[in-house]
């Protein structure tokens, strides 16, 4: 009936499909299922379909499960959506699409930071700090 | 060790292996459809005509025909060893590994794509077990578990066997694993050796593992347990199917050439088959004997 739909009909001004996570699960157990949605939608909200799941905690054999229905992210990529950055690193982590730079850049600084020898003696004093 | 091609060697699923496994396997529609245990319910009665009778004997076999298809038999299946990048920068960013299934409804299982990102940065393809894992988790299967069973370890078959119970390890091994995986073909490897050791062929008689078994037993040429048992019940044609298939399977040995030559039928094949390629010989001669004694007073009387 058309006056249960005014709730159900919101129009939008603008926004575009997007896919990206939705988190769902319970309180310290986060679990994120992969959703073609439009982008002025809430995060947990209505969205158009799911495409995927992706659990973040280690199952009992030390993996990380991820499903992604490839056929019908094409069809969603064709559609002209477009992907949160966490959906990137994922796709490209799962090689799907090419691997994202920031995935790269992080895992260069990570090593830099590791790298630094001894780390910089504690000084008691602010250092080079503002004086008053 | 001989080049044989397709026609030399047969197959398990050839016609005439199939026919000769399947006139062996036997059909007691007691056995076949005795009760599995459901939810309880008062038992039906109905009132029938001859003809009716017969209309529903006539199903019921069609019916056990479908239940004793027999499961194929395969060779145990090559690991999966594939790499598809090599990305050594990614090495420490992550701690445990990613597992991607792709998750089309649309594709059949054996091609689906499952990859693992490793820590260290290398994307490869699944191995068989967390393909078959990951494929339970997504698309479960009636009567499969994610983790396979305890029971299917070597220690606790055991406890299975002593139980008599070979047939549901069976079944359940059919529902748990792959025809082609390494477990389906041990677990099933172990049960034929238990049967064959304890002489307990009847089990599974007119169930659809017994053409398996039979398989076995004759590549390995380990049946004189089984002529045995079959001439103790008085089976002669089921013996001079088993005889054929050992020819069949084993074309160069003394006994198929003797058949071949003299077109053996019946009591004189098995006799044949005897002297020349049975390690159990006094048994089976015992056997045989018993039998003719047997058949002598029955027809004399």
């Amino acid at each position: 009936a058309l006056f249960a739909g005014s709730h159900l009909l919101k129009g939008y001004r603008g926004g575009h499909v997007v896919i990206r996570f939705a988190l769902g699960g319970c309180t310290n157990r986060p679990f994120f299922r992969i959703v073609a949605a439009h982008s002025r939608r809430a995060r947990d909200g209505k969205y158009l379909e799911q495409l995927g799941c992706l659990d973040p905690l280690p199952n009992a054999h030390g993996e990380r499960v991820a499903g992604l229905n490839l056929e019908r992210l094409r069809h969603w990529l064709g559609c002209g959506a477009q992907l949160s950055r966490p959906a990137e690193k994922l796709l490209g982590l799962a090689g799907f699409l090419p691997l994202h730079p920031m995935t790269v850049t992080g895992a260069e600084r990570r090593r830099r930071r590791a790298q630094e020898p001894a780390a910089p003696p504690p000084d008691g004093s602010p250092g080079p700090g503002d004086a008053p | 060790p001989p080049a044989e091609g397709e026609a030399a060697k047969p197959s398990f699923a050839d016609e005439a292996v199939q026919n000769l496994l399947y006139k062996m396997t036997g059909l007691n529609l007691q056995k076949v459809f005795r009760p599995v245990k459901k939810e309880l319910k008062p038992p039906t009665y109905k009132l029938m005509t001859e003809a009716q009778l017969e209309e529903a004997t006539r199903k019921a076999i069609e019916e056990a025909k479908e239940k004793l298809i027999m499961p194929p038999v395969l060779k145990e299946r090559e690991p999966i060893d594939d790499v598809l990048a090599e990305d050594k920068f990614l090495e420490g960013t992550e701690t445990t590994k990613y597992v991607f299934t792709d998750l089309t409804y649309s594709i059949p299982h054996r091609e689906r794509f499952i990859v693992v990102r490793e820590p260290n940065g290398v994307l490869r393809k699944a191995t068989w077990e967390e393909r078959d894992r990951m494929i339970q988790i997504f698309f479960p299967k009636e009567g499969r578990r994610v983790i396979p069973p305890v029971v299917f370890k070597d220690e606790h078959l055991v406890n299975v066997f002593q139980q008599d119970r070979h047939e549901d390890i069976l079944n359940m091994c059919i529902a748990q694993f792959e025809p082609d995986s390494p477990d389906y073909i041990r677990v099933h490897h172990r049960t034929y050796d238990d049967i064959e050791k304890h002489a307990k062929y009847d089990l599974l008689r007119s169930t659809r593992h017994f053409g398996g078994m039979v398989w076995y037993l004759v590549n390995r040429k380990k049946t004189d347990g089984l002529l045995i048992d079959m001439i103790h019940r008085d089976l002669l044609d089921d013996t001079t199917s088993l005889i054929t298939l050992y020819h069949m399977l084993h074309p160069e040995c003394q006994s198929a050439k003797a058949a071949e030559e003299g077109k053996l039928q019946g009591v004189d094949l098995i006799k044949v088959f005897v002297k020349t390629e049975s390690q159990k010989e006094g048994y089976i001669q015992l056997a045989l004997q018993a039998y003719e004694e047997a058949m002598a007073t029955s027809t004399a009387s």
